[in-house]
Protein backbone atom coordinates (compact mmCIF):
# COMPACT_ATOMS: atom_id res chain seq x y z
CA UNK A 1 0.00 0.00 0.00
CA UNK A 2 2.19 2.85 0.89
CA UNK A 3 -0.12 5.93 1.33
CA UNK A 4 2.03 9.42 1.85
CA UNK A 5 0.41 10.16 5.39
CA UNK A 6 -2.73 12.75 5.55
CA UNK A 7 -3.97 11.13 2.79
CA UNK A 8 -6.66 8.27 2.03
CA UNK A 9 -5.76 4.70 1.86
CA UNK A 10 -6.83 3.31 -1.60
CA UNK A 11 -8.77 0.57 -0.58
CA UNK A 12 -10.52 2.47 2.27
CA UNK A 13 -14.26 2.62 3.24
CA UNK A 14 -13.90 5.66 6.09
CA UNK A 15 -14.68 8.84 4.58
CA UNK A 16 -11.36 10.53 6.36
CA UNK A 17 -7.60 10.56 5.53
CA UNK A 18 -5.02 8.98 7.63
CA UNK A 19 -3.80 11.35 10.40
CA UNK A 20 -0.70 13.54 9.59
CA UNK A 21 0.86 11.95 12.45
CA UNK A 22 0.65 8.84 10.89
CA UNK A 23 3.77 7.02 9.11
CA UNK A 24 3.22 3.69 6.87
CA UNK A 25 6.26 2.16 5.95
CA UNK A 26 6.92 0.27 2.20
CA UNK A 27 4.77 -2.71 1.06
CA UNK A 28 2.92 -2.22 4.35
CA UNK A 29 -0.79 -2.63 5.07
CA UNK A 30 -3.03 -0.74 7.06
CA UNK A 31 -6.82 -1.82 7.05
CA UNK A 32 -8.60 1.75 7.35
CA UNK A 33 -7.82 4.98 8.64
CA UNK A 34 -10.69 3.86 10.93
CA UNK A 35 -8.25 2.45 13.23
CA UNK A 36 -7.25 6.26 14.59
CA UNK A 37 -10.66 7.23 15.18
CA UNK A 38 -10.04 7.56 18.77
CA UNK A 39 -6.37 8.88 18.03
CA UNK A 40 -5.59 11.58 19.91
CA UNK A 41 -2.25 12.10 19.92
CA UNK A 42 -0.21 15.06 19.35
CA UNK A 43 2.75 14.03 19.18
CA UNK A 44 4.81 14.40 16.05
CA UNK A 45 4.74 10.99 14.97
CA UNK A 46 1.90 8.98 16.58
CA UNK A 47 2.04 5.71 14.93
CA UNK A 48 4.75 4.62 12.70
CA UNK A 49 4.17 0.75 11.22
CA UNK A 50 7.32 -0.69 9.50
CA UNK A 51 8.24 -2.10 6.09
CA UNK A 52 6.36 -5.01 5.16
CA UNK A 53 4.23 -5.43 8.24
CA UNK A 54 -0.14 -5.68 8.62
CA UNK A 55 -2.00 -3.91 10.66
CA UNK A 56 -5.59 -5.62 10.15
CA UNK A 57 -9.14 -5.41 10.95
CA UNK A 58 -10.17 -4.91 14.52
CA UNK A 59 -7.18 -2.96 15.70
CA UNK A 60 -7.40 0.60 17.11
CA UNK A 61 -5.02 3.31 18.53
CA UNK A 62 -7.03 4.81 21.43
CA UNK A 63 -3.87 6.93 22.05
CA UNK A 64 -3.58 10.33 24.32
CA UNK A 65 -2.23 13.71 23.65
CA UNK A 66 1.30 11.72 24.74
CA UNK A 67 0.26 8.29 23.54
CA UNK A 68 2.96 6.59 20.48
CA UNK A 69 3.34 3.28 18.87
CA UNK A 70 5.98 1.92 17.11
CA UNK A 71 5.77 -0.89 14.81
CA UNK A 72 8.59 -2.67 13.41
CA UNK A 73 9.47 -4.63 10.00
CA UNK A 74 7.36 -7.88 8.96
CA UNK A 75 5.11 -7.62 12.10
CA UNK A 76 1.25 -8.85 11.80
CA UNK A 77 -1.45 -7.58 13.65
CA UNK A 78 -4.46 -9.14 12.87
CA UNK A 79 -6.04 -7.15 15.44
CA UNK A 80 -5.21 -5.31 18.71
CA UNK A 81 -6.18 -2.46 20.81
CA UNK A 82 -3.66 -0.12 21.76
CA UNK A 83 -4.83 1.97 24.50
CA UNK A 84 -2.10 4.29 26.07
CA UNK A 85 -1.00 8.09 26.86
CA UNK A 86 2.82 6.59 26.88
CA UNK A 87 4.55 5.01 24.18
CA UNK A 88 4.37 1.20 23.01
CA UNK A 89 7.35 -0.42 21.69
CA UNK A 90 6.77 -3.86 18.81
CA UNK A 91 10.07 -5.15 17.29
CA UNK A 92 10.12 -7.26 14.33
CA UNK A 93 8.91 -10.37 13.10
CA UNK A 94 6.06 -9.86 15.88
CA UNK A 95 2.85 -11.88 15.62
CA UNK A 96 0.00 -10.38 17.47
CA UNK A 97 -3.49 -12.64 17.37
CA UNK A 98 -6.85 -11.00 17.31
CA UNK A 99 -8.50 -9.37 20.48
CA UNK A 100 -5.17 -8.48 21.68
CA UNK A 101 -5.48 -5.31 24.50
CA UNK A 102 -2.24 -3.40 25.23
CA UNK A 103 -2.99 -1.20 27.74
CA UNK A 104 -1.50 1.61 30.25
CA UNK A 105 -4.91 2.37 31.96
CA UNK A 106 -5.42 5.60 29.98
CA UNK A 107 -9.25 5.64 28.12
CA UNK A 108 -9.24 7.70 25.15
CA UNK A 109 -12.32 9.40 26.03
CA UNK A 110 -12.76 12.92 24.02
CA UNK A 111 -12.21 15.07 26.78
CA UNK A 112 -9.51 12.62 28.43
CA UNK A 113 -6.15 14.29 30.13
CA UNK A 114 -2.67 13.69 29.95
CA UNK A 115 -1.59 11.43 32.53
CA UNK A 116 0.78 14.52 34.22
CA UNK A 117 3.23 13.56 31.86
CA UNK A 118 6.09 16.05 30.43
CA UNK A 119 5.26 17.93 27.89
CA UNK A 120 5.94 16.09 24.30
CA UNK A 121 8.74 17.73 23.22
CA UNK A 122 10.85 16.66 26.11
CA UNK A 123 9.63 13.16 26.86
CA UNK A 124 12.62 10.86 26.18
CA UNK A 125 11.43 8.12 28.43
CA UNK A 126 11.16 4.16 27.97
CA UNK A 127 8.36 2.47 26.75
CA UNK A 128 5.48 1.65 29.15
CA UNK A 129 4.90 -1.87 27.24
CA UNK A 130 7.13 -3.19 24.81
CA UNK A 131 7.61 -6.11 22.22
CA UNK A 132 11.02 -7.64 21.56
CA UNK A 133 11.42 -8.65 17.73
CA UNK A 134 10.11 -12.26 16.98
CA UNK A 135 7.89 -12.62 19.83
CA UNK A 136 4.04 -13.80 19.63
CA UNK A 137 1.31 -12.89 21.04
CA UNK A 138 -1.59 -15.17 21.56
CA UNK A 139 -5.28 -14.35 20.82
CA UNK A 140 -6.95 -12.46 23.39
CA UNK A 141 -4.16 -11.65 25.57
CA UNK A 142 -3.60 -8.42 27.58
CA UNK A 143 -0.52 -6.40 27.89
CA UNK A 144 -0.77 -3.94 30.77
CA UNK A 145 1.99 -1.40 31.41
CA UNK A 146 4.90 -2.56 32.45
CA UNK A 147 4.67 -5.63 30.02
CA UNK A 148 7.90 -6.25 28.41
CA UNK A 149 7.73 -9.41 26.69
CA UNK A 150 11.78 -10.63 25.47
CA UNK A 151 12.41 -11.55 22.09
CA UNK A 152 11.34 -14.69 20.63
CA UNK A 153 9.18 -15.37 23.35
CA UNK A 154 5.65 -16.48 23.52
CA UNK A 155 2.46 -15.22 25.48
CA UNK A 156 -0.14 -17.96 25.44
CA UNK A 157 -3.99 -16.65 24.51
CA UNK A 158 -5.91 -14.86 27.12
CA UNK A 159 -2.84 -14.46 29.29
CA UNK A 160 -2.26 -11.33 31.17
CA UNK A 161 0.84 -9.95 31.75
CA UNK A 162 2.46 -6.33 33.47
CA UNK A 163 6.16 -7.90 34.02
CA UNK A 164 9.24 -8.22 32.14
CA UNK A 165 9.05 -11.40 30.29
CA UNK A 166 12.76 -13.29 29.67
CA UNK A 167 13.60 -13.56 25.91
CA UNK A 168 11.88 -17.07 24.84
CA UNK A 169 10.31 -17.94 27.46
CA UNK A 170 6.56 -19.19 27.10
CA UNK A 171 4.10 -17.34 29.73
CA UNK A 172 0.34 -18.27 30.19
CA UNK A 173 -3.03 -17.92 32.48
CA UNK A 174 -4.27 -15.44 34.43
CA UNK A 175 -2.35 -14.06 36.35
CA UNK A 176 0.42 -15.18 33.54
CA UNK A 177 3.23 -16.84 35.04
CA UNK A 178 6.36 -18.49 32.85
CA UNK A 179 5.57 -22.25 31.97
CA UNK A 180 8.48 -23.14 29.45
CA UNK A 181 10.70 -22.01 26.75
CA UNK A 182 10.20 -21.88 22.75
CA UNK A 183 14.14 -22.26 22.84
CA UNK A 184 14.57 -25.01 24.94
CA UNK A 185 11.56 -27.68 25.17
CA UNK A 186 11.14 -30.19 27.59
CA UNK B 1 -27.12 -37.43 5.18
CA UNK B 2 -28.80 -35.45 2.65
CA UNK B 3 -28.32 -31.90 1.44
CA UNK B 4 -30.96 -29.96 2.45
CA UNK B 5 -32.22 -26.15 1.75
CA UNK B 6 -31.34 -24.17 4.43
CA UNK B 7 -34.27 -23.15 6.24
CA UNK B 8 -34.43 -19.53 6.18
CA UNK B 9 -31.17 -16.89 6.03
CA UNK B 10 -32.41 -13.59 7.45
CA UNK B 11 -31.09 -10.28 6.94
CA UNK B 12 -31.01 -8.24 3.33
CA UNK B 13 -27.93 -7.22 4.58
CA UNK B 14 -26.38 -10.80 3.43
CA UNK B 15 -24.56 -11.31 -0.58
CA UNK B 16 -22.44 -13.48 0.79
CA UNK B 17 -23.03 -17.35 -0.90
CA UNK B 18 -23.47 -20.42 1.06
CA UNK B 19 -20.44 -22.77 -0.21
CA UNK B 20 -20.82 -25.58 -2.40
CA UNK B 21 -19.27 -27.82 0.03
CA UNK B 22 -21.43 -26.45 3.36
CA UNK B 23 -23.82 -30.03 3.87
CA UNK B 24 -26.86 -28.71 6.17
CA UNK B 25 -29.55 -31.51 7.67
CA UNK B 26 -32.79 -30.43 7.82
CA UNK B 27 -34.73 -26.95 9.48
CA UNK B 28 -30.90 -25.82 9.86
CA UNK B 29 -30.94 -21.98 10.53
CA UNK B 30 -28.18 -19.72 9.27
CA UNK B 31 -28.42 -16.02 10.58
CA UNK B 32 -25.84 -14.98 7.74
CA UNK B 33 -24.05 -16.90 4.97
CA UNK B 34 -21.12 -14.34 5.39
CA UNK B 35 -20.75 -16.88 8.70
CA UNK B 36 -18.88 -19.27 5.66
CA UNK B 37 -16.97 -16.41 3.76
CA UNK B 38 -13.66 -17.84 5.43
CA UNK B 39 -14.47 -21.95 4.43
CA UNK B 40 -12.00 -22.93 2.41
CA UNK B 41 -11.78 -26.90 2.79
CA UNK B 42 -11.16 -28.74 -0.31
CA UNK B 43 -13.01 -31.60 1.44
CA UNK B 44 -16.30 -32.10 0.02
CA UNK B 45 -18.16 -32.00 2.40
CA UNK B 46 -16.04 -29.47 4.17
CA UNK B 47 -17.98 -28.54 6.77
CA UNK B 48 -21.44 -30.75 7.74
CA UNK B 49 -24.35 -29.12 10.45
CA UNK B 50 -26.76 -31.49 11.07
CA UNK B 51 -30.28 -31.16 11.39
CA UNK B 52 -31.85 -28.02 13.66
CA UNK B 53 -28.15 -26.61 13.88
CA UNK B 54 -28.59 -22.52 14.46
CA UNK B 55 -25.61 -20.66 13.49
CA UNK B 56 -26.24 -16.88 14.75
CA UNK B 57 -24.64 -13.86 12.94
CA UNK B 58 -21.26 -13.62 15.38
CA UNK B 59 -20.03 -17.08 14.39
CA UNK B 60 -17.64 -17.86 11.96
CA UNK B 61 -15.83 -21.19 10.09
CA UNK B 62 -12.33 -20.11 9.42
CA UNK B 63 -11.33 -23.70 7.77
CA UNK B 64 -8.10 -23.91 5.91
CA UNK B 65 -7.73 -26.17 2.82
CA UNK B 66 -6.47 -29.73 4.65
CA UNK B 67 -9.45 -28.96 7.32
CA UNK B 68 -13.20 -29.80 8.15
CA UNK B 69 -16.00 -29.45 10.56
CA UNK B 70 -18.44 -31.26 11.52
CA UNK B 71 -21.68 -30.17 13.94
CA UNK B 72 -24.13 -32.33 15.56
CA UNK B 73 -27.92 -32.54 15.31
CA UNK B 74 -29.52 -29.19 17.61
CA UNK B 75 -26.23 -27.96 18.43
CA UNK B 76 -26.51 -24.43 19.27
CA UNK B 77 -23.90 -22.09 17.85
CA UNK B 78 -23.91 -18.14 18.74
CA UNK B 79 -20.70 -16.43 18.65
CA UNK B 80 -18.03 -19.62 17.85
CA UNK B 81 -14.98 -18.47 16.01
CA UNK B 82 -13.68 -21.56 14.52
CA UNK B 83 -10.06 -21.64 13.39
CA UNK B 84 -9.93 -25.28 11.95
CA UNK B 85 -6.69 -26.24 10.13
CA UNK B 86 -7.48 -30.23 10.30
CA UNK B 87 -10.72 -31.64 12.22
CA UNK B 88 -12.93 -30.27 14.54
CA UNK B 89 -16.24 -32.40 15.66
CA UNK B 90 -18.72 -30.99 17.52
CA UNK B 91 -21.33 -33.03 18.76
CA UNK B 92 -25.34 -32.70 19.10
CA UNK B 93 -27.13 -30.87 21.28
CA UNK B 94 -24.11 -28.34 22.30
CA UNK B 95 -24.53 -24.80 23.18
CA UNK B 96 -20.98 -22.53 22.37
CA UNK B 97 -21.71 -19.31 23.89
CA UNK B 98 -20.76 -15.52 22.22
CA UNK B 99 -17.23 -14.50 21.58
CA UNK B 100 -16.02 -18.35 22.27
CA UNK B 101 -12.93 -19.34 20.14
CA UNK B 102 -11.74 -22.88 19.05
CA UNK B 103 -8.61 -23.73 17.43
CA UNK B 104 -7.36 -27.12 16.37
CA UNK B 105 -3.90 -25.37 15.73
CA UNK B 106 -1.31 -23.18 17.29
CA UNK B 107 -1.29 -21.55 13.64
CA UNK B 108 2.68 -20.61 13.82
CA UNK B 109 6.04 -22.30 15.24
CA UNK B 110 7.38 -22.45 18.63
CA UNK B 111 10.63 -22.48 17.57
CA UNK B 112 11.59 -19.03 17.40
CA UNK B 113 13.59 -19.58 13.62
CA UNK B 114 10.65 -21.28 12.04
CA UNK B 115 8.42 -18.56 13.71
CA UNK B 116 10.47 -15.61 11.84
CA UNK B 117 10.23 -17.50 8.42
CA UNK B 118 6.37 -17.78 9.00
CA UNK B 119 6.36 -14.00 10.00
CA UNK B 120 8.62 -13.29 6.36
CA UNK B 121 5.72 -15.32 4.80
CA UNK B 122 2.67 -13.35 6.20
CA UNK B 123 3.87 -10.16 5.27
CA UNK B 124 1.52 -8.12 3.28
CA UNK B 125 3.58 -8.48 -0.12
CA UNK B 126 5.20 -11.90 0.30
CA UNK B 127 4.17 -15.47 -0.42
CA UNK B 128 2.22 -16.85 1.98
CA UNK B 129 2.83 -20.71 0.17
CA UNK B 130 6.20 -20.50 1.51
CA UNK B 131 4.54 -20.75 5.52
CA UNK B 132 5.78 -23.56 7.37
CA UNK B 133 3.27 -26.09 7.22
CA UNK B 134 0.61 -26.40 9.85
CA UNK B 135 0.46 -28.87 12.65
CA UNK B 136 -3.39 -29.22 13.80
CA UNK B 137 -4.61 -31.65 16.42
CA UNK B 138 -8.30 -32.46 16.25
CA UNK B 139 -10.33 -31.28 18.70
CA UNK B 140 -13.82 -32.89 19.77
CA UNK B 141 -16.91 -31.58 21.90
CA UNK B 142 -18.94 -34.03 23.35
CA UNK B 143 -22.59 -34.44 23.43
CA UNK B 144 -24.84 -31.45 25.25
CA UNK B 145 -21.73 -29.27 26.57
CA UNK B 146 -21.74 -25.75 27.09
CA UNK B 147 -18.88 -23.36 26.59
CA UNK B 148 -19.20 -20.35 28.06
CA UNK B 149 -19.08 -17.26 26.97
CA UNK B 150 -15.35 -15.68 26.01
CA UNK B 151 -13.96 -19.24 26.48
CA UNK B 152 -10.76 -20.11 24.31
CA UNK B 153 -10.68 -24.32 23.61
CA UNK B 154 -7.18 -25.07 22.28
CA UNK B 155 -5.81 -27.93 19.75
CA UNK B 156 -6.18 -31.50 20.56
CA UNK B 157 -8.71 -31.22 23.49
CA UNK B 158 -11.50 -33.36 24.13
CA UNK B 159 -14.28 -32.17 25.99
CA UNK B 160 -16.65 -34.73 27.37
CA UNK B 161 -20.51 -35.32 27.28
CA UNK B 162 -22.41 -32.67 29.18
CA UNK B 163 -19.13 -31.03 30.00
CA UNK B 164 -19.66 -27.28 31.17
CA UNK B 165 -16.59 -24.49 30.23
CA UNK B 166 -17.22 -21.44 32.42
CA UNK B 167 -17.25 -17.60 30.88
CA UNK B 168 -13.52 -16.81 29.82
CA UNK B 169 -11.72 -20.17 30.62
CA UNK B 170 -8.79 -21.34 28.27
CA UNK B 171 -9.21 -25.43 27.88
CA UNK B 172 -5.60 -26.76 27.51
CA UNK B 173 -6.46 -30.24 28.37
CA UNK B 174 -9.27 -32.55 27.92
CA UNK B 175 -11.84 -32.56 30.13
CA UNK B 176 -13.94 -35.49 31.35
CA UNK B 177 -17.70 -36.08 30.94
CA UNK B 178 -19.94 -33.69 33.18
CA UNK B 179 -17.50 -31.94 34.73
CA UNK B 180 -17.31 -27.94 35.20
CA UNK B 181 -14.30 -26.21 34.14
CA UNK B 182 -12.98 -22.66 34.48
CA UNK B 183 -10.17 -20.21 34.84
CA UNK B 184 -7.29 -19.01 32.29
CA UNK B 185 -5.50 -22.49 32.62
CA UNK B 186 -9.18 -24.48 33.15
CA UNK B 187 -9.36 -26.31 36.25
CA UNK B 188 -11.93 -28.55 37.15
CA UNK B 189 -14.70 -26.53 39.97
CA UNK B 190 -16.81 -29.25 39.80
CA UNK B 191 -17.39 -32.76 39.90
CA UNK B 192 -20.78 -33.43 38.38
CA UNK B 193 -23.37 -36.29 36.50
CA UNK B 194 -23.72 -36.71 33.04
CA UNK B 195 -26.93 -35.88 31.79
CA UNK B 196 -28.78 -39.00 30.11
Amino acid sequence: MTAPTGSRIVHDWFPQPLPTNVVLGERSWLYSAYAFVHCRSRRPVAVRIGADSGVYHGSFFDLGPDGEVDIGAFTTVVGAIFATDGRIAIGDHVMIAHEVVLADGFAATPDAPALGRPAVASRGEAPVIEIGSNAWIGMRATLLAGARIGRDAIVAAGAVVDFEVPAGAIVAGVPARIVGSCTARP
Amino acid sequence: MEAHEVDAITGRFDHATLPANVKTGRDVWIERRASFARCRSAYRPGCVLGDRVRVHAWTTFNIEPDGSVEVGDDTVLVGATLLCAGRIRIGRGVVVSYGVTIADCDFHPIDPAARRLDAEANAPAADRSRRPPLVPRPVEIGDDAWIGIGAIVLKGVRIGRGARIGAGAVVTGDVADGVTVAGNPARVVAAGEVPR
